[in-house]
């Protein structure tokens, strides 16, 4: 299938190259990558309509370079693209592909960050992650720590932003976009706010109690995982995975488990398929919970937040006995995972099926039954399916509006492909949608871990791993179905001990940058429940 | 009806002679300057101790709805202690002022909002003999002098000079004014039943059966219609807009601190006090006891239990109620919570308030 | 006409949806309560369970000895510079040199609970236990020294099994 890809891509641009270092990356000179990626979008029998990332790396020598991910939502293909940015180190040049790719507003805002690549034709190239007072481009290698010192002034946020478009003679125009206007009604929503859940700030501009315009701020908890990564041996690089997306631990480390021993060659034991198939499931039915929870406070309803917290309080405590951490558990190791199974693991987890089934319709009868809060979320916070593939709002915000998306079913790891369940889709894209996509899947969770609890194999729990672990040359990358949405990691490797380049797909940026679609028009009190409904985690979209 | 037992439970006897004693040393001039004075002691000692039951009970309460225990440490295992340790903290708080804010009506806010409360307070018929303010038109005086918080609330969103406040503000000013109509309207259709706008006239009306017995379904229905509508007068969930944690922060009072917030927050339970107040008054016989017809035992058993315990009891009743309501629902939007007044329950109330004023013409009410 | 009965029946409808929320939140209040009250339960009721990380521990003997051969492995694991390990060289009977643990420094502040150091020691001379009232009101207070005073390198002979791997 990507051969069938990469040989249109040669017909369109016969420069581009193909290259097989680990996954395959087709490499396209920047003056075509417009026009490459605007013939794969609009491809009639696999259009690549979804772009899953854009990351930046930093090659050596002065050349930076982007990979786009591309997939297509109609038949499941995936290709990589990289392209170079012209200019060098000084004026680093790429067009952008915000008017293909929604998602790439956002995503090339992170790589302008972090590398200082210009994307010419992208009508907002501020910084994203940094102060804007920033100097230089963390990311690059050359990059000297010392450079900025702890600043302890308030930072200024523009009410202007910068497009760069290039001229035909070579040289760029530089033209000023306005993001609020000095009568605006400008609202803070955080990054201190009760309903940011954490430390995410969202300049609202208010018309009355409708919202006008939303303009995400972030990088209030950026504490530059990515650039550490680049430091650590492998090992050492899964400790932060947790710490991201912290309501999907399991699955984000699964992520990084799975594409290192991808790239090393490891086989492990069917024995622990079973073991993270389950905990996954597990920590799926732990996030809906706490997103229930989560909701129903926003929308001002106390009591039934305990509910939600009473029934996760049962997981974590069967988390804690496996693993020896409730939250933040460091389970998954490269080969397996850190301990056995604890020996009440298997009836603890079937009480808590047969429990979650027993009690789930308390959550329903105070709240999803409650007129009240049927009026609050129907009809609210339209996203199109068109718009959830164009902005890449994976996990439940994109199966709500009726994108099939559900990377368990679609790309299957771990025992996904064995195990029988429904991919819960609904069609309306509003918030009601979104929520009962999540208390739908929570019983869907409970299905899957039924099936696989009983069956687990003998075998061993971790198989012996080199101690100083070293992955050959080239770019691997992996995915898995977290609690919201598509995580992804992206490593480059030179055959080192610790990654040359190693970056996750954040479930929640996409769906920060959809806030400003899908609020629009909205009041002031169904952003809240919007953002709610949303469901992203900060330290992930931070990292 | 025999109402001995009531009767000896009366205080207008004590009153009474309080009052000619006093007369007998000093002029009566002074005589009423001091007793106003004393009373006015008494109605805010009161004001201050149900402030911190009701605080103890919401904790509890909310707790018990939660799957929680609630306070359970300060004072013993009950966490008796708690709130007024809690009162001490808040009073030893710094009360800061705001640079850019509105000082005097910033500080005036807390204020006003506190006196309306702390006036229908005093209207609350106790016992018999014991409304401290009873006048000819008491129902009516309470509605009035509890819409003076509004004043209060609109000043400090306003003079706070904060967005978070305003919109807080401009919601709760769009919400009271909606709830009051229906408020006074169930207000009315009790006031037509017992033919008296006299809060204890009201009462008297009652010694045969209560209102809610009293007016078929229609009085029923009124009842949980001026539930409805006291519980958004109060500001308190599913009503909250105004305050709206999760949106505004807390709404109107976001930039109050120490003593200041600590009067929006006694005025917020007390509020709810007298919301429950009123409502036993109209609704369920105010200091009546439970009567039920042909079972002269039971009555006269009812008898001797002091009228202030059944008004106690019978609003304390209702608190829970309205605290069973706050803790199961979400918050409503501002566009429903309109909605909910001006399409449902204001047409209804008006409904309720013809068929009872026909009935009563008809003579159809017992 | 049509338009009033559909008004009727949402109005019954939306009474009926708000009961039975008010139905759920009774019974709940009536339930047991499911909060635990902490430290009057330390003794009786909490479970803390066996593998939960809440402090690194270098494994004691009876008699003063511990396995840590100041190989240094734990340090090189760490993610975040948690350990150091204080060696030094010294000569034994036999006139051999040889590494001795002088300090096992561990500053539980920055301790992110990855447990690669337990992975990679090869003699299993550390381990997580479940001891998890670590609050102090001094930061240096956490900076603690793992070795006790006097301990010494268990002889070669003692080394046997592995109590503490899970």
């Amino acid at each position: 299938m990507i051969q069938q890809v990469t040989e249109k891509i040669k017909q369109w641009c016969p420069q581009a190259e193909v290259e097989t270092a680990g996954e395959t990356v087709v490499s396209v000179p920047a003056d075509k990558l417009e026009d490459v990626c605007r013939k794969l979008h609009d491809d009639t029998d696999e259009p690549m309509d979804y772009m899953r990332d854009l990351v930046g790396v930093d090659h050596g020598e002065g050349v930076l370079g982007v990979y786009y991910l591309l997939e297509s939502t109609r038949t499941g293909g995936r290709v990589m693209l990289r392209a170079e940015a012209k200019g060098g180190e000084e004026n680093p040049l790429l067009p952008s592909v915000c008017r293909i790719w929604k998602t790439a507003e956002i995503k090339e805002r992170e790589a302008f960050d972090f590398f200082g690549i210009r994307f010419t034709g992208h009508p907002d190239m501020r910084r994203l992650f940094l102060r804007e007072d920033w100097k230089g481009y963390p990311l690059r290698k050359d990059y000297d720590m010392d450079s900025n010192p702890l600043e302890l002034t308030s930072e200024v946020n523009a009410d202007v932003t910068e497009e760069f478009n290039l001229r035909p003679d070579g040289t760029l125009e530089r033209r000023e976009n306005v993001v609020f206007n000095p009568d605006d009604f400008v609202v803070n929503i955080g990054p201190q706010h009760p309903s940011t859940h954490g430390a995410l700030r969202m300049r609202t501009s208010l018309e009355g109690e409708t919202v006008k315009h939303i303009d995400p701020v972030l990088g209030y908890i950026h504490r530059g995982i990515e650039k550490m990564n680049e430091s650590l041996t492998y090992p050492q690089t899964l400790a932060f995975t947790d710490r991201l997306d912290y309501l999907s631990a399991h699955q984000n480390r699964h992520a990084l488990c799975m594409c290192i021993e991808q790239a090393a060659g490891i086989e492990v034991t069917e024995r622990v398929q079973y073991i993270r198939t389950i905990m996954d499931e597990l920590q799926r039915i732990a996030s809906h919970l706490l997103f229930y929870s989560c909701l129903v406070m926003d929308m001002g309803a106390l009591t039934p937040f305990f509910y939600g917290f009473r029934e996760r309080e049962m997981i974590l405590d069967i988390f804690e006995e496996t693993t020896g951490g409730r939250l933040i558990q460091n389970y998954n190791v490269i080969g397996g995972v850190q301990a056995d199974i604890h020996p009440t693991f298997v009836q603890k987890v079937k009480e808590f099926t047969k429990h979650m089934r027993e009690i789930i319709h308390e959550y329903h009868e105070i709240f999803t039954g409650s007129v009240i809060a049927r009026n609050r979320l129907k009809q609210m916070g339209l996203l199109s399916r068109e718009d959830a593939i164009s902005l890449a709002t994976t996990g439940g915000t994109g199966r709500a509006s009726g994108w099939a998306n559900d990377v368990r079913k679609h790309h299957p790891y771990a025992l996904y492909d064995k195990v029988d369940f429904k991919e819960i889709v609904y069609t309306h894209g509003d918030s009601w949608d979104r929520y009962m996509v999540r208390m739908d899947e929570i019983l869907e969770s409970c299905a899957i871990i039924d099936q696989l609890i009983d069956n687990i194999p003998e075998g061993e729990f971790r198989v012996k791993v080199k101690p100083v672990l070293k992955l050959p040359e080239g770019v691997f990358t992996a995915s898995v179905e977290s609690s919201r949405g598509e995580f992804g990691v992206f490593l480059v490797s030179r055959g080192d001990k610790s990654p040359y380049r190693l970056h996750y797909r954040s479930t929640g940026l996409p769906l920060v940058h959809a806030m400003d679609t899908v609020c629009r028009g909205n009041k002031i009190a169904d952003l809240i429940a919007i953002g709610g409904t949303l469901d992203f985690v900060i330290p992930d979209i931070d990292r | 009806m025999e109402q001995s037992f009531l009767d000896y439970y009366s205080l207008e006897p004590l009153t009474r002679w309080l009052h000619d004693a006093l007369c007998g040393v000093m002029p009566e001039g002074w005589a009423v300057f001091l007793e106003s004075l004393l009373l006015g002691v008494v109605i805010l000692l009161a004001y201050a101790v149900l402030a911190v039951v009701l605080i103890y009970m919401e904790r509890r309460v909310c707790g018990a709805f939660q799957c929680r225990i609630g306070p359970n440490r300060v004072g013993g295992k009950g966490g008796l202690l708690q709130v007024p340790a809690d009162v001490l903290k808040i009073l030893t708080k710094e009360i800061i002022r705001l640079k850019n804010s509105d000082h005097v009506l910033y500080e005036l806010a807390p204020y006003l909002v506190i006196l309306a409360s702390v006036i229908s307070f005093s209207c609350l018929p106790w016992n018999k003999g014991m409304e401290a303010i009873d006048m000819q038109v008491g129902i009516f005086f309470v509605l009035a002098a509890s819409s003076i918080g509004i004043i209060g609330i609109l000043l400090a969103g306003w003079s706070s000079n904060s967005k978070y406040t305003a919109i807080g503000a401009v919601r709760s000013g769009a919400m009271l004014v909606s709830y009051e109509l229906s408020l006074g309207i169930t207000v009315l259709t009790v006031v037509i039943l017992s033919g008296t706008m006299s809060i204890s006239g009201i009462v008297e009306s009652q010694a045969d059966g209560w209102n809610i017995f009293k007016g078929h379904i229609i009085t029923l229905v009124a009842f949980v219609i001026y539930l409805i509508s006291g519980n958004a007068e109060a500001n308190r969930g599913p009503f909250d807009l105004a305050e709206a944690e999760q949106e505004l922060t807390a709404g109107y009072h976001t930039e109050y601190s120490g003593m200041h917030f600590g009067f929006f927050y006694l005025a917020e339970y007390l509020n709810l006090f007298i919301t429950s107040g009123i409502a036993t008054t109209l609704f369920l016989g105010g200091w009546m006891p439970l009567h039920v017809a042909g079972l002269d035992g039971f009555n006269a058993a009812m008898d001797y239990i002091p009228g202030i315990v059944w008004f106690l009891g019978k609003t304390f009743f209702v608190v829970f109620l309205l605290m069973w309501i706050r803790w199961t629902y979400p918050r409503l939007r501002i566009d429903q919570v309109l909605n909910l007044e001006w399409k449902y329950l204001m047409p209804l109330s008006l409904l309720l308030m013809l068929v009872m004023a026909v009935l009563k013409v008809c003579g159809l009410v017992f | 006409m049509n338009s009033f009965t559909k008004y009727v029946k949402r109005y019954w409808r939306s009474t009926k949806s708000l009961w039975v929320g008010l139905r759920t939140s009774m019974k709940v209040f009536l339930r047991k309560k499911v909060t635990e009250e902490y430290p009057e339960n330390r003794h009786t009721t909490l479970h803390i369970p066996e593998r939960h990380r809440a402090m690194l521990e270098m494994v004691h003997e009876a008699d003063n000895h511990h396995h840590c051969i100041a190989c240094g492995l734990c340090q090189m694991a760490c993610p975040n510079g948690t350990i150091r390990v204080v060696s030094e060289m010294k000569e034994d009977a036999e006139g051999k040199k040889k590494r001795v643990l002088v300090r096992y420094e561990y500053d539980l502040g920055s301790c992110v609970f990855c447990q690669l150091c337990v992975n990679a020691c090869p003699h299993d001379a550390i381990r997580f236990t479940n001891e998890f009232e670590n609050a102090v009101f001094e930061r240096e207070k956490l900076h603690l020294v793992l070795n006790r005073e006097g301990s010494t390198l268990a002889p070669p002979a003692e080394k046997k099994t592995n109590p503490v791997k899970a």
